[in-house]
């Protein structure tokens, strides 16, 4: 049992405080994460303060909606800043339209945005058995065990922080696991808020039977019963997402040369086009090098767009095959007959073997993102949602671009 | 990670947690030790008192039983406890006759009774004032706050628990509105 913290008027009990400081620190890791992975940080921390705002407003409003004599006794009850007269259902379900409205309006995409939120999901489930704990709620049952807590006249099982320390517990393994994960290719968008949806599930299936106070439904606690569910769903979507075979998947190549260009982009084009199922290509641009500007040597630039059932990390291995027939030598960084990138797979977003997928690059120069914006003008960006026109706006980096071959600019083939 | 590995991690915890959940109603019923189990928490009964008003009557909180109470444990220096006590008077007002009883109980262990039994005359209050006056009422209530505002249904049993503010005119009608169908 923790004290209340009394400032002015405001009788701020521990439990909330210590919800406040979850959600803090909670959004501070998801920002972290969020720059990692790419995603849109300012609109999903926007996103989610505005639908507490307007989740705590519909709250207030689904109250007098279920109490309209208590509105018309006293009309300022509606603006009355107590932390009662709240229809919390209500407003959960305002809250989540909010957020899901602004995602919508943003182009946020699901899988990804998911992802980054992940943390904040740990942190809050924490917090919020955390904060039970400080006000006595979701009490454990009677226990002769030695650490059980004297609470509500009795020495109870303290089931808040069993749960507690298992969440602990799995953040601390997840992140020592992260690296190997990572590696694999395994975080792919989406499984890793698959993989926090389990872990909260599973501790909650374990957990819930020391708490005294369950809902049985069926003769089952349906708390455990729903999280039971939650678990193997998501444990079902992991496997599907992760290990089934998949089909003939988008991807976008760069293709780049300063050594004879337009030879070595025309023999690279043709072992493409033999090698995979070519959907479309932008024209050819004439780009400054972006990393030295002084230097002479001009690179010509296009990208492609093909269809493959390879897995990643074999395109990569072909893309890197083909540098090599065409001269590639991997030590030399001045000479480069020709370079294959993969800027897009799958509109994934995942780490691989030390690819980073989309290739950061393409936000950061023009001699990706211009074709590209040529290419396929509704193009968005996996992870962020932003548009490649806002994209290219955005560049800071100055390298020249110019194109100069527009006969076969975004023509289907 | 490994795709054997990953599916046999997901049927021991599938298997694992399903039995678990089967298991739970049996292996841990809700005790039954709980049962009529006094604390000032929800679900529990709420710990009895009987105390005095200024004027020497004695009321305890069983004398309700059968209908449903609020339990608002105040001091007159509190500001909250007394923005609240006004709109707890228009609601008991409307709700007394019905049965609903409110026992305001002065922590007068920490106040001081003579400004307190002023405040509550000038203020014209009709739901009684009781008297803690060694703060046995407020321990057993684990007051932590002020005020602290305990409901109690008709069985005695503990409702909600609000601490602080939120024990406003809206909440205390919107709750008896649901307690008596039928009144108001």
């Amino acid at each position: 049992m923790f004290p209340i913290i009394n400032i002015g008027p405001l009788a701020i009990q521990a439990a909330g405080l210590i919800l406040l400081i979850s959600l803090w620190i909670g959004t501070w890791l998801s920002g972290l994460l969020s720059e990692n992975l790419g995603t849109n940080d300012d609109v999903i921390e926007n996103s989610i303060l505005l639908g507490l705002i307007i989740g705590l407003l519909g709250a207030r409003v689904g109250f007098f909606i279920q109490n309209p004599s208590v509105f018309i006794n006293n009309p300022l009850n509606l603006v009355a800043l107590s932390p009662s007269m709240l229809d919390t259902g209500f407003g959960l379900l305002v809250g989540l339209l909010t957020i899901y409205i602004i995602s919508q309006n943003k182009h946020l995409p699901a899988l990804p945005t998911l992802d980054s939120i992940s943390p904040l999901l740990v942190v809050m489930f924490a917090g919020v058995h955390l904060a039970n704990y400080a006000n006595g709620n979701d009490f454990g049952l009677p226990t002769d065990l030695p650490w059980g807590v004297q609470l509500w006249g009795a020495d109870r099982h303290p089931v808040q922080l069993y749960t507690l320390l298992l969440t602990a517990g799995f953040f601390i393994a997840f992140l020592m696991r992260t690296h190997k994960l990572k590696q694999t290719g395994f975080l792919r968008s989406g499984n890793l808020f698959l993989m926090t949806i389990a872990a909260l599930a599973t501790i909650t299936v374990f957990t819930r039977a020391f708490v005294a106070q369950k809902t049985l439904v069926g003769g089952l606690d349906f708390v455990q019963v729903l999280a039971f569910l939650v678990m193997t769903g998501s444990l079902c979507a992991i496997y599907f997402r992760s290990f089934q075979n998949r089909d003939q998947v988008p991807v976008l190549i760069s293709m780049g040369s300063n050594t004879e260009p337009a030879e070595h982009l025309s023999m690279a084009l043709d072992k493409i086009k033999s090698a995979f199922n070519v959907q479309q290509m932008s024209g050819v641009y004439q780009t400054e090098d972006v990393k030295n500007q002084t230097s002479k040597s001009q690179y010509l630039n296009r990208i492609v767009e093909i269809n493959t059932s390879l897995a990643f990390i074999d395109l990569v291995e072909k893309l890197k095959s083909i540098e090599k027939e065409l001269g590639r030598q991997s030590r030399e960084k001045s000479v480069v007959p020709i370079d294959l990138d993969v800027l897009t797979y799958n509109g994934d977003v995942f780490t691989e073997k030390g690819w980073q997928i989309p290739n950061p690059d393409l936000i950061k120069y023009r001699y990706l993102a211009q074709p590209l914006a040529e290419m396929n003008p509704g193009f968005r960006h996996p992870a962020s949602g932003v548009s490649i026109q806002n994209i290219v706006d955005r560049i800071e980096n100055n390298a020249n671009v110019e194109k100069i071959d527009g006969t076969d600019n975004g023509i289907k083939e | 990670m490994n795709k054997k590995r990953f599916i046999g991690v997901s049927i021991g915890l599938f298997i694992l947690g399903l039995v678990w959940t089967i298991l739970t109603p049996m292996l841990f019923a809700a005790a039954q030790a709980d049962i009529g189990r006094t604390a000032p928490h929800p679900g529990f009964i709420a710990p009895d008192f009987s105390l005095q008003t200024p004027q020497g009557e004695t009321l305890s909180l069983a004398d309700n039983r059968g209908q449903p109470s609020l339990v608002f444990l105040w001091a007159s220096w509190c500001t909250v406890c007394k923005a609240a006590m006004p709109g707890l008077q228009s609601t008991y007002e409307d709700f007394a006759p019905l049965g609903f009883e409110l026992f305001a109980i002065n922590t007068t262990f920490q106040d001081s009774l003579p400004t307190a039994m002023d405040y509550y005359q000038a203020q014209g209050y009709t739901y009684p004032m009781l008297l803690d006056r060694d703060g046995a009422v407020s321990q057993d209530y684990q007051m932590r706050a002020i005020p602290t505002s305990v409901l109690v249904g008709r069985d005695g049993e503990v409702l909600d628990v609000i601490i602080g503010a939120g024990v406003s005119e809206g909440y205390l009608r919107a709750r008896l509105n649901d307690l008596y169908p039928e009144g108001d």
